[in-house]
Protein backbone atom coordinates (compact mmCIF):
# COMPACT_ATOMS: atom_id res chain seq x y z
CA UNK A 1 0.00 0.00 0.00
CA UNK A 2 3.14 2.47 0.55
CA UNK A 3 4.05 4.29 -2.54
CA UNK A 4 7.03 6.52 -1.52
CA UNK A 5 10.24 6.05 -1.82
CA UNK A 6 12.18 9.48 -1.79
CA UNK A 7 12.83 11.04 1.60
CA UNK A 8 10.52 12.62 3.60
CA UNK A 9 10.04 14.13 7.03
CA UNK A 10 9.86 10.40 8.65
CA UNK A 11 13.14 10.03 8.05
CA UNK A 12 14.45 10.83 10.86
CA UNK A 13 11.75 11.58 13.56
CA UNK A 14 14.39 13.77 16.19
CA UNK A 15 12.40 16.83 15.35
CA UNK A 16 9.45 15.64 16.96
CA UNK A 17 11.35 15.38 20.51
CA UNK A 18 12.16 19.17 19.66
CA UNK A 19 8.29 20.24 18.75
CA UNK A 20 6.85 18.24 22.15
CA UNK A 21 9.77 18.84 24.45
CA UNK A 22 9.12 18.29 28.03
CA UNK A 23 5.33 18.59 27.31
CA UNK A 24 3.89 15.46 27.91
CA UNK A 25 4.90 16.58 31.67
CA UNK A 26 2.36 19.18 31.94
CA UNK A 27 -0.21 17.97 29.81
CA UNK A 28 -0.56 14.82 32.16
CA UNK A 29 -0.86 16.79 35.11
CA UNK A 30 -3.08 19.38 33.86
CA UNK A 31 -4.80 16.80 32.15
CA UNK A 32 -4.36 19.07 28.04
CA UNK A 33 -2.96 18.54 25.20
CA UNK A 34 -2.06 21.88 23.04
CA UNK A 35 -4.62 22.27 20.62
CA UNK A 36 -2.46 23.82 18.05
CA UNK A 37 0.25 21.19 18.08
CA UNK A 38 -2.01 18.67 17.06
CA UNK A 39 -3.35 20.94 14.09
CA UNK A 40 0.35 21.19 13.11
CA UNK A 41 0.78 17.80 13.66
CA UNK A 42 -2.11 17.27 11.82
CA UNK A 43 -1.69 19.56 8.82
CA UNK A 44 2.23 17.63 8.64
CA UNK A 45 0.41 14.30 7.85
CA UNK A 46 2.15 12.80 11.20
CA UNK A 47 -1.40 11.88 12.35
CA UNK A 48 -2.71 9.49 9.69
CA UNK A 49 0.90 8.58 7.95
CA UNK A 50 -0.48 5.90 6.02
CA UNK A 51 -2.41 7.98 3.98
CA UNK A 52 -1.22 8.30 0.37
CA UNK A 53 0.49 10.75 -0.87
CA UNK A 54 -2.25 11.29 -3.79
CA UNK A 55 -4.52 12.61 -1.42
CA UNK A 56 -2.15 14.86 0.35
CA UNK A 57 -0.97 12.06 3.04
CA UNK A 58 2.97 10.92 3.61
CA UNK A 59 2.25 7.26 2.12
CA UNK A 60 3.98 5.82 4.94
CA UNK A 61 3.66 1.95 5.05
CA UNK A 62 2.74 0.26 8.37
CA UNK A 63 6.35 -0.06 9.72
CA UNK A 64 7.36 3.09 9.22
CA UNK A 65 4.20 4.59 10.45
CA UNK A 66 4.40 2.29 13.15
CA UNK A 67 7.78 3.58 13.99
CA UNK A 68 6.49 7.02 14.27
CA UNK A 69 3.96 5.13 16.50
CA UNK A 70 6.20 4.33 18.39
CA UNK A 71 8.04 7.31 18.83
CA UNK A 72 5.81 9.44 19.87
CA UNK A 73 4.18 7.10 21.82
CA UNK A 74 6.92 7.22 23.91
CA UNK A 75 7.25 10.99 24.28
CA UNK A 76 3.62 10.68 25.15
CA UNK A 77 0.40 8.10 24.91
CA UNK A 78 -2.12 11.08 25.00
CA UNK A 79 -0.80 12.51 21.36
CA UNK A 80 -0.38 8.97 20.45
CA UNK A 81 -3.97 8.59 21.57
CA UNK A 82 -4.72 11.34 19.45
CA UNK A 83 -3.12 9.42 16.68
CA UNK A 84 -4.66 6.37 17.07
CA UNK A 85 -7.97 7.75 16.43
CA UNK A 86 -7.11 9.84 13.29
CA UNK A 87 -5.46 7.13 11.64
CA UNK A 88 -8.68 5.19 12.64
CA UNK A 89 -10.85 7.86 10.86
CA UNK A 90 -8.68 7.98 7.71
CA UNK A 91 -8.53 3.91 7.59
CA UNK A 92 -12.44 3.96 7.67
CA UNK A 93 -12.77 6.61 5.08
CA UNK A 94 -9.75 4.97 2.52
CA UNK A 95 -12.05 1.51 2.69
CA UNK A 96 -15.30 2.77 2.85
CA UNK A 97 -15.81 6.11 1.49
CA UNK A 98 -16.82 6.66 -1.96
CA UNK A 99 -14.61 8.86 -4.44
CA UNK A 100 -15.75 12.29 -3.63
CA UNK A 101 -15.64 11.31 0.25
CA UNK A 102 -11.78 9.94 0.10
CA UNK A 103 -10.53 12.96 -2.06
CA UNK A 104 -12.74 15.34 0.26
CA UNK A 105 -12.30 13.85 3.90
CA UNK A 106 -8.82 12.47 3.81
CA UNK A 107 -7.35 15.86 2.28
CA UNK A 108 -8.79 17.50 5.63
CA UNK A 109 -7.51 14.50 7.44
CA UNK A 110 -3.82 15.60 6.47
CA UNK A 111 -4.67 19.00 6.26
CA UNK A 112 -5.47 20.27 10.57
CA UNK A 113 -8.66 18.94 10.70
CA UNK A 114 -9.01 16.73 13.97
CA UNK A 115 -11.08 13.60 14.10
CA UNK A 116 -12.30 11.43 16.80
CA UNK A 117 -14.14 8.25 16.54
CA UNK A 118 -17.12 6.82 18.41
CA UNK A 119 -17.68 3.21 18.99
CA UNK A 120 -18.63 2.32 22.23
CA UNK A 121 -21.62 2.97 24.44
CA UNK A 122 -23.24 2.72 27.46
CA UNK A 123 -24.35 -0.47 26.73
CA UNK A 124 -22.42 -1.56 24.29
CA UNK A 125 -18.47 -1.91 24.49
CA UNK A 126 -17.38 -4.70 22.27
CA UNK A 127 -20.93 -6.25 22.05
CA UNK A 128 -21.51 -4.65 18.74
CA UNK A 129 -24.77 -6.54 18.65
CA UNK A 130 -25.98 -4.22 22.00
CA UNK A 131 -25.24 -1.07 19.75
CA UNK A 132 -28.12 1.61 19.98
CA UNK A 133 -26.68 4.23 17.96
CA UNK A 134 -29.15 5.18 14.78
CA UNK A 135 -28.10 6.06 11.55
CA UNK A 136 -31.34 6.77 9.77
CA UNK A 137 -31.63 8.14 5.75
CA UNK A 138 -34.56 9.42 4.09
CA UNK A 139 -33.57 11.07 0.95
CA UNK A 140 -30.46 13.40 0.87
CA UNK A 141 -30.60 13.66 4.71
CA UNK A 142 -29.70 11.54 7.36
CA UNK A 143 -30.35 11.59 11.24
CA UNK A 144 -28.33 10.33 13.69
CA UNK A 145 -29.24 9.94 17.17
CA UNK A 146 -27.13 7.98 20.51
CA UNK A 147 -24.78 8.12 22.67
CA UNK A 148 -21.07 7.11 22.57
CA UNK A 149 -18.98 7.16 25.55
CA UNK A 150 -14.96 7.39 26.09
CA UNK A 151 -14.40 8.43 22.89
CA UNK A 152 -10.73 9.49 22.54
CA UNK A 153 -9.59 13.37 21.52
CA UNK A 154 -13.23 14.43 20.81
CA UNK A 155 -12.53 17.51 23.09
CA UNK A 156 -10.39 18.29 20.40
CA UNK A 157 -12.24 16.99 17.27
CA UNK A 158 -13.59 18.78 14.36
CA UNK A 159 -15.24 15.50 13.14
CA UNK A 160 -16.34 12.54 15.08
CA UNK A 161 -17.13 9.29 13.12
CA UNK A 162 -19.49 7.24 14.43
CA UNK A 163 -20.75 3.92 13.85
CA UNK A 164 -24.26 3.12 14.12
CA UNK A 165 -27.00 1.12 12.93
CA UNK A 166 -28.57 1.34 9.22
CA UNK A 167 -31.58 -0.33 9.08
CA UNK A 168 -30.46 -4.31 10.11
CA UNK A 169 -26.78 -3.59 8.76
CA UNK A 170 -24.12 -0.58 9.97
CA UNK A 171 -23.20 2.51 8.85
CA UNK A 172 -20.32 5.50 9.44
CA UNK A 173 -21.15 8.66 9.48
CA UNK A 174 -19.07 11.79 9.96
CA UNK A 175 -20.78 14.42 12.41
CA UNK A 176 -18.95 17.79 12.28
CA UNK A 177 -18.37 18.34 16.25
CA UNK A 178 -20.09 21.65 15.91
CA UNK A 179 -23.23 20.71 14.26
CA UNK A 180 -26.42 21.23 16.14
CA UNK A 181 -27.42 18.02 18.73
CA UNK A 182 -24.30 17.05 19.30
CA UNK A 183 -23.26 17.83 23.02
CA UNK A 184 -19.22 16.37 24.40
CA UNK A 185 -18.72 16.23 27.81
CA UNK A 186 -14.90 15.59 28.89
CA UNK A 187 -14.54 12.21 31.07
CA UNK A 188 -12.96 13.89 34.31
CA UNK A 189 -9.56 12.88 35.67
CA UNK A 190 -9.53 9.64 33.51
CA UNK A 191 -7.04 7.59 35.27
CA UNK A 192 -4.57 6.88 32.07
CA UNK A 193 -3.80 9.11 28.95
CA UNK A 194 -4.95 11.59 30.88
CA UNK A 195 -5.00 14.59 28.08
CA UNK A 196 -6.34 12.02 25.53
CA UNK A 197 -9.42 14.28 25.39
CA UNK A 198 -11.99 11.08 26.56
CA UNK A 199 -15.24 12.49 26.16
CA UNK A 200 -19.04 11.29 26.05
CA UNK A 201 -20.62 12.12 23.04
CA UNK A 202 -24.58 13.02 22.81
CA UNK A 203 -26.11 12.70 19.27
CA UNK A 204 -30.01 14.21 19.61
CA UNK A 205 -31.48 14.00 16.38
CA UNK A 206 -28.28 15.41 14.53
CA UNK A 207 -29.21 16.35 10.51
CA UNK A 208 -26.54 15.84 8.42
CA UNK A 209 -26.74 15.66 4.48
CA UNK A 210 -26.65 12.10 3.02
CA UNK A 211 -23.32 12.61 1.77
CA UNK A 212 -22.05 12.37 5.27
CA UNK A 213 -22.79 8.75 5.51
CA UNK A 214 -19.73 7.17 4.16
CA UNK A 215 -20.23 4.55 1.28
CA UNK A 216 -24.01 5.40 1.34
CA UNK A 217 -23.92 2.89 4.32
CA UNK A 218 -25.57 -0.71 4.59
CA UNK A 219 -22.44 -2.44 5.33
CA UNK A 220 -22.02 -5.12 7.70
CA UNK A 221 -21.34 -4.18 10.94
CA UNK A 222 -18.58 -6.67 11.62
CA UNK A 223 -16.19 -5.80 8.94
CA UNK A 224 -16.38 -1.64 9.51
CA UNK A 225 -15.67 -2.61 13.02
CA UNK A 226 -12.68 -4.74 12.18
CA UNK A 227 -11.44 -2.85 9.79
CA UNK A 228 -11.23 0.14 11.84
CA UNK A 229 -10.25 -1.59 14.77
CA UNK A 230 -7.66 -3.60 13.38
CA UNK A 231 -5.87 -0.13 12.76
CA UNK A 232 -6.71 1.35 16.25
CA UNK A 233 -4.84 -2.22 17.63
CA UNK A 234 -1.80 -1.51 15.62
CA UNK A 235 -1.68 1.70 16.30
CA UNK A 236 -1.49 0.53 19.90
CA UNK A 237 0.48 -2.14 19.96
CA UNK A 238 2.98 0.69 18.60
CA UNK A 239 2.30 2.74 21.19
CA UNK A 240 3.20 0.19 23.53
CA UNK A 241 6.41 -0.21 22.34
CA UNK A 242 7.39 3.35 22.62
CA UNK A 243 6.08 2.72 25.97
CA UNK A 244 8.28 0.02 26.32
CA UNK A 245 11.25 1.74 25.49
CA UNK A 246 11.00 4.75 27.35
CA UNK A 247 10.73 2.47 30.29
CA UNK A 248 13.64 0.92 29.19
CA UNK A 249 15.56 4.52 28.61
CA UNK A 250 14.70 5.95 32.50
CA UNK A 251 14.93 2.57 34.14
CA UNK A 252 18.40 2.08 32.41
CA UNK A 253 19.69 5.56 33.09
CA UNK A 254 18.37 5.43 36.70
CA UNK A 255 20.31 2.52 37.39
CA UNK A 256 23.92 3.21 35.85
CA UNK A 257 23.94 6.57 38.09
CA UNK A 258 21.35 6.21 41.46
CA UNK A 259 23.82 4.47 44.11
CA UNK A 260 23.14 2.51 46.94
CA UNK A 261 25.25 0.78 49.33
CA UNK A 262 28.40 1.69 47.38
CA UNK A 263 27.81 0.88 44.08
CA UNK A 264 25.36 1.60 41.59
CA UNK A 265 22.05 -0.05 41.01
CA UNK A 266 22.74 -1.98 38.33
CA UNK A 267 25.32 -4.01 39.57
CA UNK A 268 22.56 -5.28 42.38
CA UNK A 269 21.45 -8.25 41.03
CA UNK A 270 18.14 -7.90 41.64
CA UNK A 271 17.45 -4.81 40.33
CA UNK A 272 19.57 -6.19 37.35
CA UNK A 273 16.52 -8.78 36.89
CA UNK A 274 14.46 -6.10 36.34
CA UNK A 275 16.45 -4.74 33.73
CA UNK A 276 16.44 -7.87 31.96
CA UNK A 277 12.82 -7.96 32.02
CA UNK A 278 12.10 -4.43 30.50
CA UNK A 279 14.64 -5.19 27.69
CA UNK A 280 12.67 -8.76 27.17
CA UNK A 281 9.76 -6.95 26.84
CA UNK A 282 10.58 -4.39 24.30
CA UNK A 283 12.50 -6.69 21.64
CA UNK A 284 9.25 -9.18 22.06
CA UNK A 285 6.80 -6.34 21.98
CA UNK A 286 8.64 -5.19 18.81
CA UNK A 287 9.17 -8.10 16.95
CA UNK A 288 5.47 -9.23 17.45
CA UNK A 289 4.71 -5.10 15.84
CA UNK A 290 6.97 -5.89 13.03
CA UNK A 291 5.70 -8.94 12.04
CA UNK A 292 1.84 -7.69 12.48
CA UNK A 293 3.17 -4.78 9.95
CA UNK A 294 4.90 -7.00 7.34
CA UNK A 295 1.65 -8.97 7.17
CA UNK A 296 -0.36 -5.52 6.95
CA UNK A 297 1.73 -4.43 4.41
CA UNK A 298 1.32 -7.53 2.42
CA UNK A 299 -2.31 -7.24 3.02
CA UNK A 300 -2.51 -10.90 4.15
CA UNK A 301 -5.75 -12.95 5.17
CA UNK A 302 -4.30 -13.27 8.68
CA UNK A 303 -3.68 -9.51 9.03
CA UNK A 304 -6.30 -8.41 11.51
CA UNK A 305 -5.27 -11.67 13.93
CA UNK A 306 -1.84 -10.34 13.93
CA UNK A 307 -2.89 -6.38 15.04
CA UNK A 308 -4.94 -8.51 17.80
CA UNK A 309 -1.70 -10.71 18.64
CA UNK A 310 0.85 -7.55 18.79
CA UNK A 311 -1.55 -5.17 20.66
CA UNK A 312 -2.24 -8.57 23.03
CA UNK A 313 1.56 -8.82 23.41
CA UNK A 314 2.18 -5.06 23.46
CA UNK A 315 -0.30 -4.09 26.04
CA UNK A 316 0.50 -6.84 28.73
CA UNK A 317 4.72 -6.58 28.20
CA UNK A 318 4.13 -2.72 28.28
CA UNK A 319 1.39 -2.72 31.85
CA UNK A 320 4.38 -5.63 34.10
CA UNK A 321 7.31 -3.95 32.74
CA UNK A 322 5.76 -0.21 33.44
CA UNK A 323 5.15 -1.18 36.89
CA UNK A 324 9.13 -2.73 36.95
CA UNK A 325 10.06 0.67 35.65
CA UNK A 326 8.75 2.22 38.65
CA UNK A 327 9.92 -0.12 40.72
CA UNK A 328 13.70 0.46 39.32
CA UNK A 329 12.94 4.25 39.93
CA UNK A 330 11.64 4.07 43.09
CA UNK A 331 10.13 7.54 44.70
CA UNK A 332 12.46 9.21 41.59
CA UNK A 333 9.90 8.09 39.28
CA UNK A 334 6.83 8.30 41.68
CA UNK A 335 5.29 11.69 40.77
CA UNK A 336 2.73 12.11 38.67
CA UNK A 337 3.96 13.55 35.44
CA UNK A 338 7.08 11.43 35.14
CA UNK A 339 7.34 9.56 32.56
CA UNK A 340 6.98 6.28 34.45
CA UNK A 341 4.46 7.17 36.63
CA UNK A 342 2.58 8.46 33.36
CA UNK A 343 3.55 4.74 31.72
CA UNK A 344 2.22 2.52 35.03
CA UNK A 345 -0.94 4.07 34.37
CA UNK A 346 -0.99 4.55 30.58
CA UNK A 347 -0.41 1.25 29.90
CA UNK A 348 -2.93 0.04 32.40
CA UNK A 349 -5.53 1.01 29.61
CA UNK A 350 -3.84 -0.47 26.74
CA UNK A 351 -5.34 -3.89 28.55
CA UNK A 352 -8.53 -2.40 28.23
CA UNK A 353 -9.23 -0.34 25.12
CA UNK A 354 -9.45 -1.25 21.19
CA UNK A 355 -10.38 -5.07 22.49
CA UNK A 356 -9.41 -5.82 26.26
CA UNK A 357 -6.97 -8.45 27.15
CA UNK A 358 -9.78 -10.67 27.37
CA UNK A 359 -11.32 -9.87 24.04
CA UNK A 360 -7.77 -11.02 22.85
CA UNK A 361 -7.42 -13.88 24.08
CA UNK A 362 -11.01 -14.63 23.10
CA UNK A 363 -10.31 -13.73 19.54
CA UNK A 364 -6.56 -15.57 19.65
CA UNK A 365 -7.76 -18.76 21.10
CA UNK A 366 -10.54 -18.93 18.38
CA UNK A 367 -7.66 -18.57 15.68
CA UNK A 368 -5.91 -21.44 17.70
CA UNK A 369 -9.03 -23.13 17.34
CA UNK A 370 -9.08 -22.93 13.74
CA UNK A 371 -5.66 -23.42 12.90
CA UNK A 372 -4.88 -26.50 15.15
CA UNK B 1 -1.04 -9.33 -12.73
CA UNK B 2 -1.70 -13.01 -11.69
CA UNK B 3 -5.45 -12.50 -12.31
CA UNK B 4 -4.80 -10.95 -15.83
CA UNK B 5 -3.65 -14.31 -16.59
CA UNK B 6 -6.02 -16.68 -15.78
CA UNK B 7 -9.91 -17.06 -17.11
CA UNK B 8 -12.13 -15.43 -14.40
CA UNK B 9 -15.58 -16.93 -15.29
CA UNK B 10 -18.62 -17.31 -13.03
CA UNK B 11 -17.68 -21.05 -13.10
CA UNK B 12 -14.22 -20.76 -11.67
CA UNK B 13 -14.83 -18.00 -9.25
CA UNK B 14 -18.19 -19.99 -7.35
CA UNK B 15 -15.77 -23.06 -7.46
CA UNK B 16 -12.60 -21.60 -5.88
CA UNK B 17 -15.28 -19.70 -2.72
CA UNK B 18 -16.96 -22.55 -2.11
CA UNK B 19 -13.61 -24.22 -1.79
CA UNK B 20 -12.55 -21.25 0.20
CA UNK B 21 -15.24 -21.01 2.63
CA UNK B 22 -15.64 -25.01 3.08
CA UNK B 23 -12.30 -25.01 4.55
CA UNK B 24 -12.06 -21.74 6.46
CA UNK B 25 -15.59 -23.12 8.20
CA UNK B 26 -15.14 -26.11 8.21
CA UNK B 27 -18.32 -27.59 6.63
CA UNK B 28 -19.90 -27.29 2.74
CA UNK B 29 -21.61 -24.07 1.72
CA UNK B 30 -23.85 -23.87 -0.61
CA UNK B 31 -23.89 -21.02 -3.25
CA UNK B 32 -26.83 -19.12 -2.21
CA UNK B 33 -26.76 -19.89 1.49
CA UNK B 34 -27.09 -17.04 3.69
CA UNK B 35 -23.21 -16.63 5.44
CA UNK B 36 -24.12 -13.82 7.73
CA UNK B 37 -27.32 -14.46 9.02
CA UNK B 38 -26.41 -18.45 8.93
CA UNK B 39 -23.27 -17.18 11.41
CA UNK B 40 -20.33 -18.50 9.56
CA UNK B 41 -18.63 -15.09 9.33
CA UNK B 42 -17.36 -14.06 12.26
CA UNK B 43 -15.95 -10.50 12.52
CA UNK B 44 -12.14 -11.59 11.91
CA UNK B 45 -13.59 -13.60 9.08
CA UNK B 46 -15.32 -11.03 6.94
CA UNK B 47 -12.05 -8.69 6.82
CA UNK B 48 -10.17 -11.49 5.49
CA UNK B 49 -12.83 -12.08 3.18
CA UNK B 50 -12.37 -8.73 1.47
CA UNK B 51 -8.37 -9.18 1.54
CA UNK B 52 -8.74 -12.46 -0.04
CA UNK B 53 -11.31 -11.44 -2.79
CA UNK B 54 -8.98 -8.58 -3.90
CA UNK B 55 -6.14 -10.30 -3.63
CA UNK B 56 -6.89 -13.47 -5.43
CA UNK B 57 -8.62 -11.34 -8.28
CA UNK B 58 -6.28 -8.39 -8.32
CA UNK B 59 -9.33 -6.15 -7.28
CA UNK B 60 -10.21 -3.14 -5.15
CA UNK B 61 -13.09 -3.34 -2.87
CA UNK B 62 -13.89 -0.26 -1.03
CA UNK B 63 -16.77 2.75 -0.74
CA UNK B 64 -20.38 1.53 -1.94
CA UNK B 65 -18.84 -1.85 -2.99
CA UNK B 66 -18.63 -3.15 0.57
CA UNK B 67 -22.10 -3.52 1.59
CA UNK B 68 -23.32 -5.99 3.00
CA UNK B 69 -25.73 -7.62 -0.17
CA UNK B 70 -22.52 -8.41 -2.12
CA UNK B 71 -21.02 -10.48 0.35
CA UNK B 72 -24.14 -12.18 1.35
CA UNK B 73 -23.89 -15.57 -0.52
CA UNK B 74 -20.66 -17.07 -2.44
CA UNK B 75 -23.26 -15.95 -5.96
CA UNK B 76 -23.17 -12.67 -4.54
CA UNK B 77 -19.66 -12.25 -4.06
CA UNK B 78 -18.68 -14.23 -7.43
CA UNK B 79 -21.19 -11.08 -9.09
CA UNK B 80 -18.98 -8.87 -7.25
CA UNK B 81 -15.74 -10.11 -8.64
CA UNK B 82 -17.00 -10.39 -12.19
CA UNK B 83 -18.26 -7.07 -12.07
CA UNK B 84 -15.48 -5.31 -10.60
CA UNK B 85 -13.28 -7.37 -12.74
CA UNK B 86 -15.30 -6.03 -15.88
CA UNK B 87 -14.89 -2.33 -14.93
CA UNK B 88 -11.08 -2.76 -14.25
CA UNK B 89 -10.61 -4.24 -17.92
CA UNK B 90 -12.50 -1.11 -19.42
CA UNK B 91 -10.70 0.88 -17.29
CA UNK B 92 -7.67 0.33 -18.90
Amino acid sequence: MAETSGPTVLDDLAFLDELIGTGPQTWDVIGELPVELLRELGAMGLLCAEVPTRFGGLGADSRRNGELTAHIGGLCSSLRSIMTSQGIAATAVRRFGDRAQRQRYLGELTGGTLAAVGFSEPEAGSDLAAMRTRIERAGDTVTVSGEKRWVTGARYADLLLVLGRDGENAAAVLVPSDAPGVTVEPVLDPMGCRAAGHSRVLLDEVRLPASAVLGGGGHALALLFTTALSYGRMSVAWGCVGILRACLRAATAHAKVREQSGKPLAEHQLVAKHLASLFTAEQVATQACRQASERWDAAAPDMAVAAVLAKHVGATNAARSAGEAVQVLASWGAQDGHVVARAYRDAKLMEIIEGSNEISELILAEHALEHS
Amino acid sequence: MSASNRTIDAETVEGELLAFLAERVGSPVTPEQDLFSAGLVSSMFAMQLVVHLEDSYDLEIVGPELTLEHFRSVRRMTELVLRLSAGAESDG
